[in-house]
């Protein structure tokens, strides 16, 4: 294949320095290993939805294990490692001084892709505590608390190194996600693993973790990028600045009350369910402040603007979904159906995701110094994650909303939803295998781009 | 800064750092007023805020259940006392407690026929469908001796008592079981109910089984 | 923000406020939930889950089945829980008490197990679950590892499936559960949520309210 003569390198651009190449790219290259992997178990998973006898003799790779390892494998190890990778690369590039503490990032790093390993085999193994987004077995998860903080301690230092006196926005959220998860997992470790709570208070909790996590951990690593990429990419000034601070402030102080948003008319006390409905629906400012903010990605070009303004319409739109779906008469339908599954996708995979992936494409040639390595790689890779994702949220919301009108139907019977749903659900599994191929395209960019730089020991040149 | 060619594998930083902090930061602080009014997208969001307010405080005011524990339909609110709660039907309540273990239905048979010259039935029975009064210090205090029901003479076993040692049910359960039987099987009679339990076991006290004979004195 | 300390304390603050009013509030309420003592019944419900149950529940842990199957009957009137023949009621906390490991679940890609146990008009029986384990039905598939395929000794055993058609094991051997099957199945025929807590009774017709606002 004939590549494009590389453009001439602005003088600006210029790698990080060496000693933070590395953390940064082992966590990047992670990352993408777990992407990959993900892509594959939730794939299989997706196959086993709609054709039940796949895999159906193997006790380890039954549908309830596919679709935790699936998820473990995407949040911990994707949205995990390369969120880390994009909130240590901006508080570095917003720092006066290069990252410290870089051997611990890179032992934290092993051993947190050490602990989603022995995870998911756990998982495999019968082991799953079977808490949704916890699903790794108990004593795999200090191992993962204790990488994290080895991760963050570059962190904080870098943010205790801030150029300026006055926070940024990205600061915000940045510190935001290195403090609070850490704090999250343990609580939710102690009450639901090491001395569990009684009775269904463990689904309150495992309901506080999980609405904690996507809040207060997945979508502040998001938005950490996201705030940093978007005015540097697009040279605007982001027009609802001086409001970002409440939007930030909203997101924090409402976000862990949500945690009763899958309980409606379960069995909890109706204020757990209520609560939950309220915040969601007030979290509404935070997203329309996010988007008066990073909507200076719109119109402007390049590669990254084109992946934060999708990821971008999608987490509003995501948050939008959510508020409509936590009111009761929408519950009452849309509730234990794929819906929900639409929902998440679009929130962590169309908005979560797409906003790292953007400020990826913008990070990457200011850590290794060249430009990305394959201009088509790159057009592939948009082109197959948008009709993709759009794919994805459409079959699983197709397919959610008949199975809820289904099963509130009590003459249906559940061999006959699995016909209604089999047409959305082999549609969802075509979206799978696209975003499979489009994250294989974004490795082997990646390990086009990265690889040739090996600076163990070694200089930038 | 000289716009460059538009290749998707490098995308330019159209701002420095330094330029891109300086510049936020400026936002921040005091602003010259050019206007001299109000600036439209502060009050916009003010409004968006408090409409996301008003929207909690009414929802959480009407659906909350007034975060009792008990409260798990949210159209509900708590109440003072039983108001609120469907009581219990003694016909059921009775129903369960004649056919539990070692109970009623184990000699009178849960059809209510009895065992022909052993355990008198209770379907159709004078004595079921005649005063409360009666059958109310049989299940207290117990019947021992012959009696006659329905024209045949039962002999063979004493009643024993469910009110009092032993078995010792409270009045409601017993109020339950006999509303039970006086309307099983075709019996027609009304209901007992708890108060007349206990008026019957402050009149009478403790005693012993009841004879037919004396039970036939009760009106 | 110039404040790195106040920063900290409000990312503090932020989570500890919802924690302490969400879990804490929930704790407060449901961790000191006994069991309901019925007179009549002289009985205490809900009923202790036996050994082999709570083993149960484990294994239905770690095979996922939650991935699939929810636990928790909503109330009549909000979707056809009732009408599907799940339950009369509403599942409340109460119901869960003894449980080591609750497992509500958040898909009904198969029905609501919650009161499986106690299903009106007839709850299955344990060699109707070892059927549709071993069986797999429609979006269910079949669960043969759970069973194990072996030569009949002497007399066939009494937790030997009955099965027929393509599903019958070769001639002179016999299709037994596994001591996970058996502990799953007992787990989910212990799953009975039939007594009427006195929170768990239907509301009351909303006439009477009406009847009583006329009057005033």
């Amino acid at each position: 294949m004939i590549t494009a003569p590389l453009p001439a390198a602005p003088a600006e651009l210029s790698a990080v320095e060496c000693t933070s190449r590395c953390p940064l790219l082992l966590l990047v290259g992670s990352g993408l290993i777990w992407l990959l992997l993900s892509g594959v178990l939730g794939l299989i998973a997706a196959v086993q939805l709609h054709s039940p006898t796949v895999l159906a003799g193997c006790r380890y790779l039954n549908y309830g294990h596919m679709q935790a390892m699936a998820e473990t494998a995407f949040i911990y190890g994707w949205i995990g490692n390369l969120g880390l990778a994009i909130t240590l690369w901006v508080l570095r590039q917003l720092s006066a001084e290069p990252l410290r503490a870089v051997g611990w990032t890179l032992v934290g790093a092993s051993f947190w892709n050490l602990g989603v390993l022995l995870g998911l085999i756990g998982i495999a193994a019968g082991e799953a505590t079977g808490i949704p987004l916890l699903q790794m077995p108990g004593a795999v998860q200090p191992l993962l608390l204790v990488a994290y903080g080895a991760i963050g301690v570059a962190g904080v230092l870098a943010w205790a190194d801030r150029r300026r006196e006055m926070m940024f926005a990205s600061h915000w959220y940045a510190v935001a996600a290195l403090f609070l998860f850490p704090w999250l997992f343990s609580a939710a470790q102690v009450m639901l693993v090491w001395a569990p709570v009684r009775g269904t208070l463990q689904a309150v909790v495992g309901g506080w973790f999980a609405q904690g996590l996507w809040t207060l951990w997945i979508a502040p690593l998001a938005l950490a990028g996201a705030y940093y990429v978007a005015p540097r990419a697009s040279g605007k000034l982001m027009p609802a600045y001086d409001s970002s601070a409440l939007g930030f402030w909203a997101l924090l102080f409402l976000g862990g009350w949500t945690g009763g948003r899958h309980l409606i008319g379960g069995p909890v006390p109706a204020w757990i369910s209520t609560i939950a409905i309220v915040t969601t629906v007030m979290l509404l400012f935070h997203y329309i402040v996010v988007f008066l903010n990073l909507r200076v990605a719109y119109g402007a070009g390049g590669t990254a603007l084109k992946f934060i303004g999708f990821g971008l319409a999608a987490y509003v739109a995501g948050g939008f979904i959510d508020a409509l779906t936590s009111v009761r008469a929408v519950a009452e339908v849309t509730q234990f159906t794929f819906f929900d599954a639409a929902q998440h996708q679009l929130a962590v995979y169309g908005g979560a995701s797409m906003l790292l992936i953007g400020a990826l494409y913008f990070a990457l040639p200011r850590i290794t110094g060249k430009p990305w390595a394959s201009a088509g790689l790159i057009r592939g890779h948009w082109a197959l994650t948008v009709i993709g994702l759009v794919l994805l949220v459409i079959a699983l919301a197709g397919a959610g909303w008949v199975q809820g009108t289904d099963l509130n139907n009590a003459a249906v019977s559940f061999a006959e939803i699995a016909d209604h749903t089999r047409p959305w659900l082999l549609a969802a599994t075509a979206a799978q295998a696209i975003l499979l191929l489009a994250s294989f395209l974004l490795t082997v960019n990646f390990i086009r781009s990265a690889m040739p730089e090996c600076p163990w020991g070694r200089e930038a040149s | 800064m000289s716009s460059s060619p538009s290749d998707p594998r490098l995308d330019p930083a159209k701002l420095t750092d330094e330029a891109m902090l300086v510049a936020h930061e400026r936002v921040l602080g005091p602003q010259p007023d050019e206007r001299a009014h109000y600036r439209l997208r502060p009050l916009i969001l003010l409004f968006v805020a408090s409409g996301c307010i008003l929207f909690a405080a009414t929802y959480l005011n009407r659906y909350s259940g007034h975060f009792n524990p008990s409260i798990y339909d949210e159209n509900l609110v708590p109440s003072s006392g039983a108001a609120a709660i469907v009581p219990v039907d003694p016909v059921v309540m009775g129903k369960k407690l004649f056919n539990s273990a070692g109970a009623c239905f184990t000699c009178h048979q849960p059809t209510g026929m009895g065992v022909p010259s052993v355990y008198p039935p209770l379907a159709g029975s004078e004595w079921a469908n005649g005063p409360a009064e009666r059958v109310i210090r049989i299940v207290l205090y117990g019947l021992q001796g012959p009696v006659s029901v329905e024209g045949k003479t039962f002999n063979a076993a004493a009643m024993p008592s469910f009110g009092t040692a032993g078995f010792n049910w409270s009045d409601d359960k017993l109020a339950a079981v006999l509303t039970y039987v006086r309307q099983e099987w075709g019996n027609k009679a009304p209901a007992v109910t708890a108060d007349d339990i206990a008026a019957v076991r402050k009149a009478v006290g403790d005693r012993k089984a009841w004879s037919a004979d004396e039970l036939m004195q009760v009106k | 923000m110039k404040n790195g300390p106040l920063l900290f304390l409000g990312l503090f603050a932020a989570l500890g406020l919802a924690w302490a009013g969400i879990v804490l509030g929930a704790n407060a309420q449901l961790s000191g939930l006994v069991p309901y003592y019925d007179t009549g019944d002289s009985q205490a419900y809900p009923l202790g889950m036996p050994g082999q149950a709570a083993h149960g529940q484990l294994v239905y842990r770690g095979l996922e089945c939650a991935a699939c199957h929810s636990q928790a009957v909503r109330r009549p009137g909000f979707g056809a829980d009732q009408a599907r023949g799940w339950g009369e009621r509403q599942s409340v906390a109460r119901d869960y008490i003894y449980q080591p490991a609750v497992q509500l679940g958040e898909f009904r890609i198969g029905p609501d197990l919650a009161n499986l146990g106690g299903r009106k008009p007839s709850a299955p029986d344990a060699s109707d679950l070892y059927e549709l384990l071993y069986t797999g039905r429609g979006a269910m598939p079949a669960y043969t590892f759970l069973f194990e395929d072996r030569k009949v000794l002497g007399q066939a055993s009494a937790l030997a499936l009955s099965l027929t058609g393509h599903f019958r094991p070769a001639a002179g051997h016999e299709i037994v559960p596994t001591r996970d099957a058996q502990a799953l199945v007992a787990y989910l025929l212990s799953l009975n949520s039939e007594y009427v807590y006195p929170e768990a009774r239907p509301a009351p017709p909303p006439a009477a309210e009406k009847t009583g606002e006329a009057k005033k």
